[in-house]
């Protein structure tokens, strides 16, 4: 356990937290992109093999895919039902 | 445990080099000009009507949407640690594989990937490569974790002073 270590397992304790706190749908999704980034990292500093590289790699490009269609499907439904309020 | 100073201000001077990569590639390349993909608009837009900057949060919604130079700077970083020099230029192919995925036109993550690569092997003699990783998920966080609002302000004023908006 270093200090980069426990920065990071801090960092992703605290968003993992305002995950569950926050209401708001789309300011979770901005929290679980850093949550992503936290987690990926951890897999890469825990497996120290460049296999741990492609398992990052790979977690957070599907990672980043479903935020990005998870984003893309809250714009259509708020198309789709022609309200302002977000 | 214990926790050198030497390690934090390590961690420190990497979380500012990291900052200051993807936020002026990323500013340059355009990503708080206009949302590349609809689901960036919806969350500039969200970002705007609680009190933050429209241009700010397009600039957030591009990064949670697409592998851009922070995604970039963070597999940078990663695959230096792992695979030295050489694995920067891998983890360059991948960004640009991402954003071609998530339908981005943009080259904002290859470039930024290439750049932290060359970044980190130059400051490789001071600051190990994982110091990197740290200080990474220290910026995203001050942007994506701390406080929406107030982060979507910054990026847009300095949008603005960079004159790319």
């Amino acid at each position: 356990m270093d200090a980069v270590l426990l920065l990071i397992g801090v960092i992703s304790f605290v968003v993992g937290l305002r995950v569950f706190l926050t209401k708001n749908r789309v300011q979770r999704l901005l929290y679980l992109c850093c949550l992503n980034f936290a987690i990926s990292a951890l897999i890469a500093l825990y497996i120290k093999s460049p296999m741990g590289g492609v398992v990052a790699a790979a977690y957070f490009i599907g990672s980043t895919l479903s935020s990005n269609a998870i984003a893309h499907t809250i714009g259509k439904v708020q198309r789709l039902e022609g309200r302002g309020e977000w | 445990m214990e926790v050198s100073w030497v390690e934090l201000i390590k961690l420190l001077i990497s979380t500012g080099v990291c900052w200051t990569n993807f936020v002026l590639i990323d500013t340059y390349f355009g990503l708080p000009r206009k949302p590349g993909v609809l689901g960036a608009e919806v969350i500039g837009k969200t970002l705007e009507k609680m009190g933050g900057d429209l241009n700010g949060g397009y600039f957030m919604g591009n990064i949670v949407c697409s592998p851009d130079a922070s995604a970039g700077t963070l597999m940078a970083a990663i695959f230096y640690y792992l695979l030295g020099f050489k694995g920067g230029l891998i983890a360059t192919l991948l960004v640009y594989i991402g954003n071609r995925l998530c339908n981005d036109p943009g080259y904002a993550g290859t470039f930024g990937t290439f750049s932290a690569t060359v970044i980190i092997h130059l400051l490789s003699g001071f600051i190990e490569p994982r110091y990197f990783i740290g200080g990474m998920i220290m910026a995203i966080f001050t942007i994506q974790g701390l406080y929406h609002v107030g982060a979507s302000k910054v990026l847009g004023y300095i949008g603005r002073k960079l004159g790319m908006i």
